[in-house]
């Protein structure tokens, strides 16, 4: 028996030993394949999102950045910081986005109004008419300008973490900017790329395709009367419901549409409480005046707030030696319908007599003394304030409208705008009717050198005429297909031939 | 044994200024001067012009002369340009103005040719009409003498046709009719003593444009005080409680001398930002008061 209980605890320890080798051995054998088929199939459930794109701990990135209404304001500043672009006194990087401050180049110099001094480098393709699609002025201002709309988007993906009671507030002003941004791109070179998103580096589509001038406009006006419904008129520096409503007046009288539209806009900036200053001098120099709608703002002190502009519209205090010159048409004009105007509007060069200067925006207020460069402050980081939209240009478009595209006008509302703005110039005769030429050198003499003069001229289908007779008397060779400029060229290479380039480049 | 090695070594000279001469030669041979080619077949070797060129243009009307156009050239890979305006005129330039003889419908062509004499022909027709000024609208007022079955009244109110339906405004009393004294016709508006009475009717008009609108009015002779006005509404309203605040002309009628003497009541306004405005007509309810006749004209 013992031999048996031996034999049956043998055999069930021979039993066990046995279960326990056949499962050591099942374990050896099929522990790589076990082990596998878990870690496959914890896979499946474990790995969230983010495991293999984790948000960094240590640094902030934009995805997460904006959490709150605070933090979305820091963008709001940033559309505004955008349009100042960078001045060259702070960096010197001709690849940095120089923004409003290179405007003028693309603007007035392409006018009747102003020239360089010495017909030199860049610029002087401007002013000639010899414009190629390689010229770093027009690229920098179309890359200053999509980071400006990027900006702007930015602002607008992450509207929600506003508060109610802001939220339609800050999306006005996004969109103000945003209208503001395509209304100057779509004028300047036409059919454009359209960023009503922010445009991703995989978004070649939309990077590249030239979006239909109509559809962009579209856009404008939506975003233009979004902002107008919103937006109060606490700010001169920022989007306001009086800039809304100047600019969607502009919009109308560019597309030669909804000039009813246009003046009742007009009626209600006029009506705002804006006043035009009594003295000329004094719109440039008294910074937020009553009369300034909208400007874009910069400080002497930093210098990243400050502008280069206004050092490079004198001789050779900038880094040229002289651009924004202005012409002796524009001069003469001036002379012959400016009143009194035409003293705060250019002047002589004092360094070089047979040469003459922009007077609106002397760096700081100073004008450089008896030789043109004598300063107190440094004049390459100057603090004036770019005037966007002023009350006098919204008289003068009150006029435009209410001739909705007519010869001419005598209706009183229109004579007394007009009447008030050459009243201010020192230039009282009464006004018994208005027409078309009158309206349009009105508005070069009031507005000379504020980037509005080649606008107007389109706009009142004088380009043509004017610029070609211009360019005749100067020996420069402008053709029709100069109202455009050219898309840049990195852009054209940039889009492996998805983007299309304007006439005549 | 010298020998050989003597024809040895000149022959290896020989070789040697062989090979020299024939790489020289070769050289010479492959100059890429035309020369070289001379014997070639034109075209052998010369790739087709990828880019003929493309004849375009657009047009615009002077904003000065009606007659006179603008043609900008928005030719592609062109170095030559012939302009036939479709009136006799042409032009060789690259962008060309060209002063119609007068209205009617020109095809202007554009023959564009490269230096390889390619040419592109482009056509478009230009329709010269002269643009009118815009006539100033002078609104047609419906049952403007309170007449019953007034022309256009059809379309007001509530259909009886009794000279008062297009006066009609919804929170307001419409007024009566008089057939004693009336100006013209046989019925008249009357407005009674004591009683809210109000006319209304909505008119399109010409934006900026000054309009002289007038009503004849009477006034029975007590008691004093009465008057009549004759206002201008800037745009339509939808209630009578409206009315107030949308006046943007007004006139007072207070004469009380004759109750049975229609005098005029004169009203000039401006339309302004808009093309619809309303004549409204009310009363200080103190005397009985009749009116007559109303009528719009531009003013001069």
């Amino acid at each position: 028996m013992k031999n048996s209980y031996l034999n049956f605890e043998h055999s069930s320890a021979n039993l066990v030993r046995r279960l326990m080798l056949t499962f050591y051995k099942t374990i050896q054998v099929r522990t790589f394949m076990m082990a596998t088929l878990v870690l496959i199939s914890g896979s499946f459930f474990s790995c969230g999102d983010n495991y293999l794109d984790p948000v960094p701990s240590s640094a902030i990135s934009a995805d997460v950045f904006y959490t709150n209404e605070d933090e979305l304001l820091n963008a709001v500043i940033n559309m505004y910081d955008g349009i100042q672009g960078v001045n060259a006194l702070d960096n010197s990087d001709s690849n940095a986005n120089h923004a409003i401050q290179v405007e003028f180049y693309i603007t007035e110099m392409r006018s009747d109004n102003t020239k360089t001094k010495s017909s030199e480098g860049e610029a002087a393709q401007f002013e000639n008419y010899t414009l190629r699609p390689t010229n770093g002025i027009v690229y920098d201002y179309y890359r200053s300008f999509y980071d400006v709309l990027k900006r702007a988007n930015i602002v607008l993906a992450n509207i929600d973490v506003a508060s109610e009671a802001n939220k339609a507030k800050i999306e006005g002003e996004a969109k103000f900017i945003r209208a503001y941004a395509h209304f100057n791109l779509v004028r300047l070179f036409g059919d454009i790329p359209m960023a009503d998103r922010v445009i991703g580096i995989a978004d070649t589509d939309v990077q590249f395709t030239r979006t239909p001038k109509a559809q962009v406009y579209d856009l404008i006006i939506d975003d233009l009367n979004a902002a107008i419904a919103s937006l109060n008129n606490a700010y001169k520096n920022r989007a306001s419901k009086a800039a809304a409503q100047a600019m969607l007046a502009k919009v109308y009288l560019t597309l030669g549409t909804n000039y009813t539209e246009a003046q009742v806009l007009c009626e209600a900036v006029i009506n705002s409480g804006f006043a035009l200053e009594p003295n000329f001098n004094d719109v440039f120099y008294n910074e937020n005046n009553n009369e300034v709608i909208f400007s874009i703002g910069f400080l002497a002190n930093p210098a990243s707030d400050s502008q280069g502009f206004s050092a490079e519209w004198l001789n050779s205090v900038g880094r040229s030696s002289g651009v924004n010159y202005v012409t002796n048409e524009a001069a003469a004009a001036l002379d012959a319908k400016g009143g009194n105007r035409a003293a705060y509007s250019y002047r002589i060069d004092p360094a070089q007599p047979t040469q003459k200067q922009v007077a609106k925006y002397f760096p700081n207020g100073e004008n450089g003394g008896a030789t043109g460069v004598t300063f107190n402050s440094n004049p390459r980081a100057a603090g004036n304030d770019w005037i966007v939209l002023r009350l006098s240009d919204v008289l003068l478009m009150h006029v435009e409208a209410i001739m909705a595209g007519g010869a001419s006008t005598s209706a009183q509302a229109a004579l007394n705008s007009f009447q008030k703005v050459r009243n201010r110039a020192g230039l009282t005769d009464v006004v018994t009717s208005i027409t078309k030429e009158e309206l349009l050198d009105e508005r070069r003499v009031e507005l000379a050198f504020e980037n509005h003069r080649l606008f107007d001229l389109i706009r009142f289908n004088a380009a043509q005429d004017v610029l070609s007779a211009f360019s005749a008397a100067n020996g420069y060779s402008f053709t029709s297909t100069d109202l455009l400029l050219p898309i840049p060229q990195r852009e054209i290479n940039l889009s492996q031939g998805m983007l299309t380039q304007n006439p005549g480049y | 044994m010298k020998f050989i090695q003597i024809i040895n070594k000149k022959y290896r000279q020989v070789l040697g200024l062989a090979a020299f001469i024939s790489v020289i030669a070769v050289f010479i041979s492959c100059d890429p001067a035309l020369s070289a080619f001379e014997f070639d077949l034109p075209e052998a070797g010369s790739i087709a012009d990828a880019t003929p060129p493309t004849a375009n243009f657009s047009a615009t009307q002077s904003s000065i002369d009606y007659r006179m156009y603008n043609f900008s050239n928005l030719s592609v890979s062109a170095t030559t340009y012939f302009w036939d305006f479709g009136d006799g005129n042409t032009s060789s330039s690259l962008d060309a103005v060209n002063t119609f003889p007068g209205e009617g419908t020109y095809t202007v062509t554009l023959k564009a040719s490269d230096a390889l004499g390619v040419e592109s022909i482009f056509s478009m027709t230009v329709d010269v009409v002269e643009p009118e000024a815009p006539e100033a609208i002078v609104p047609f007022i419906r049952e403007a003498g309170f007449e019953d079955n007034s022309p256009g009244s059809e379309e007001c109110g509530n259909g009886n046709m009794d000279g008062r339906d297009c006066w009609r405004i919804s929170g307001g009393t419409i007024f009566g009719i008089t057939s004693s004294p009336v100006r013209s016709g046989s019925q008249g508006a009357k407005f009674d003593a004591g009683s809210n009475r109000v006319a209304y009717q909505a008119l399109t008009v010409t934006p900026n444009t000054d309009y002289i609108v007038t009503i004849y009015y009477t006034i029975k002779t007590s008691p004093l005080g009465s008057a009549m006005r004759l206002a201008i509404l800037g745009n339509a309203i939808s209630h009578a409680s409206e009315a107030e605040d949308a006046i943007i002309a007004s006139a007072i009628g207070d004469n009380q001398d004759d109750a049975n003497e229609y005098l005029p009541l004169v009203l000039s306004f401006n339309s302004g930002a808009t093309d619809t405005i309303a004549i409204w007509i009310d009363s200080n309810n103190v005397a009985e008061s009749r009116i007559d006749d109303v009528s719009i004209m531009l003013a001069e």
